[in-house]
């Protein structure tokens, strides 16, 4: 029986181990300096976020409340730590009708970008070929494209500062399927998922100039407490900031 | 007893290990390199490098990417037989995908893409914006454009050359988001497929 319950530890043990020893967290563009209080603008747009459930079959299922409270959390602990980002920030005025809709397509572009960039880059054992001769060079070449230049309020700054953020905390069904599938044949089961990914971007190019993305982050948004913690951990490494030093 | 429980403690652990994907399958496709794909006598001569993903979506499909296949997806089907589908179908009776058939007209492959993208990728908003007769693989063939938004609510442009030869089915898609990443490839595309043949 002790070797039994022995196995199982190891099993999650190699569960939990393996993605952090295999994967990288955060990349800057080849060239790419911006020094504490270099004068350079930072436009901050609105976070992305949000928040729901996984079900026991592993399918998102959004909470509106959630989202509300986790939205609220993360804008109040953003504000606070901007002031410490080093530059400028200017706030992105609110956008309405077409603008709004451009602004949100740019959002999902970028959220879809740093998966690409975890999944194909940072995540070393599955680096697509072209990529893994990019990072022997130290090229960091992703971007968001040129259409980022006509984004509410875009012309008054020099960059770009995105933010995405998405939870599903784990359903009780999903919880029960994660335990029972350690104690099974060895099929590797996730409850809930934390992603959380924050970039800066050239405002002519639209080129990714700074990202910090992950797949599991800490911090639950949905209490104050703990949006501060996950977007102190989004902004860590922020070119030329603070918020590092403070932790 | 012993030993057979420390071999399955083994064995659960190596499956464990393999769970994450293993050291890059995903191979160079060099640009200037004649190759085939798809387990097909289809072959193309990429204008640029491209990525070879390790998983296929079906038996006769590959797809290649130059960031992701979420912002660059070139899929090839090569050789789709009547009365198979153009992807692996997940649930044959849930999820039924349309199949290709021996009776299949080159006008009815947009069709045929569409009602796979909706069943397989679970999308809505699925809308062909042109069709036009085009020459592919030296036979009269078909090519047409789309746009469809997904679940990551991007909207993604696509474009797709196909021609049927001896009754099978010989499909070229392009699908990227329609910021930036279609634009910034389809020239390369059009240059591959044109450099199909069988």
């Amino acid at each position: 029986m002790r070797i039994i319950s022995g196995i199982v530890f190891t099993i999650g043990m190699m569960l939990l181990a393996l993605p952090a020893t295999a994967q990288e967290r955060s990349a800057l563009k080849k060239g790419f300096e911006l020094s504490a209080n270099s004068g350079k603008r930072i436009l901050v747009f609105r976070p992305s976020v949000s928040v729901g459930a996984q079900s026991t079959g592993g399918m998102f299922e959004p909470n509106g409340d959630w989202t509300e409270r986790a939205s609220k959390n993360i804008q109040v602990s953003l504000e606070r730590l901007q002031s410490r980002l080093g530059n400028t920030v200017i706030v992105a005025p609110e956008a309405y009708g077409e603008e709004a809709q451009r602004l949100q397509e740019h959002m999902s572009l970028f959220a879809a970008v740093s998966q690409a960039v975890i999944e194909y880059q940072f995540f070393v054992g599955n680096r697509l070929p072209t990529k893994k001769r990019d990072n022997k060079n130290d090229v960091f070449d992703w971007s968001l494209g040129a259409g980022v230049a006509s984004l509410p309020g875009a012309q008054d700054a020099d960059y770009a500062l995105f933010i995405y953020n998405r939870d599903a905390y784990g359903s009780t069904g999903r919880k029960i399927l994660q335990v029972l599938a350690l104690l099974g044949p060895g099929i590797a089961v996730k409850s809930g998922e934390h992603a959380g990914y924050a970039g800066l971007v050239d405002l002519k190019t639209g080129d990714l100039l700074w990202l910090n993305a992950d797949g599991a982050m800490g911090g639950d948004v949905r209490e104050e407490e703990g949006s501060e913690k996950r977007v102190r951990q989004l902004l860590e490494d922020f070119p030329g900031s603070a918020i590092k030093q403070e932790q | 007893m012993k030993n057979a429980i420390v071999a399955a403690a083994l064995m659960a652990l190596l499956s464990v290990t393999f769970q994450v994907p293993s050291a890059s399958a995903h191979k160079l496709r060099q640009k200037g390199e004649a190759v085939t794909v798809a387990d097909s006598r289809l072959t193309v001569t990429p204008q640029c490098d491209w990525n070879r993903l390790s998983g296929k979506p079906g038996k006769n499909a590959e797809t290649w990417t130059l960031d992701g296949g979420q912002l660059n997806d070139l899929t090839f089907y090569a050789g789709i037989e009547a009365g198979k589908p153009l992807v692996k179908e997940r649930h044959k009776k849930k999820d039924p995908l349309p199949k290709f058939g021996k009776s299949t007209l080159l006008v009815e492959l947009p069709e045929l893409l569409e009602g796979t993208y909706r069943t397989y990728k679970k999308i809505g908003a699925f809308q062909l914006t042109s069709t036009a007769p085009a020459r592919f693989l030296g036979q009269d063939g078909v090519i047409f454009t789309y746009d469809y938004t997904d679940a990551d609510q991007i909207t993604r442009k696509g474009e797709a050359t196909a021609a049927i030869v001896d009754g099978k089915l010989y499909m070229v898609s392009f699908d990227a988001p329609r910021l930036h990443y279609f634009d910034k490839a389809i020239a390369d595309v059009r240059a591959l497929v044109a450099t199909a043949t069988l």
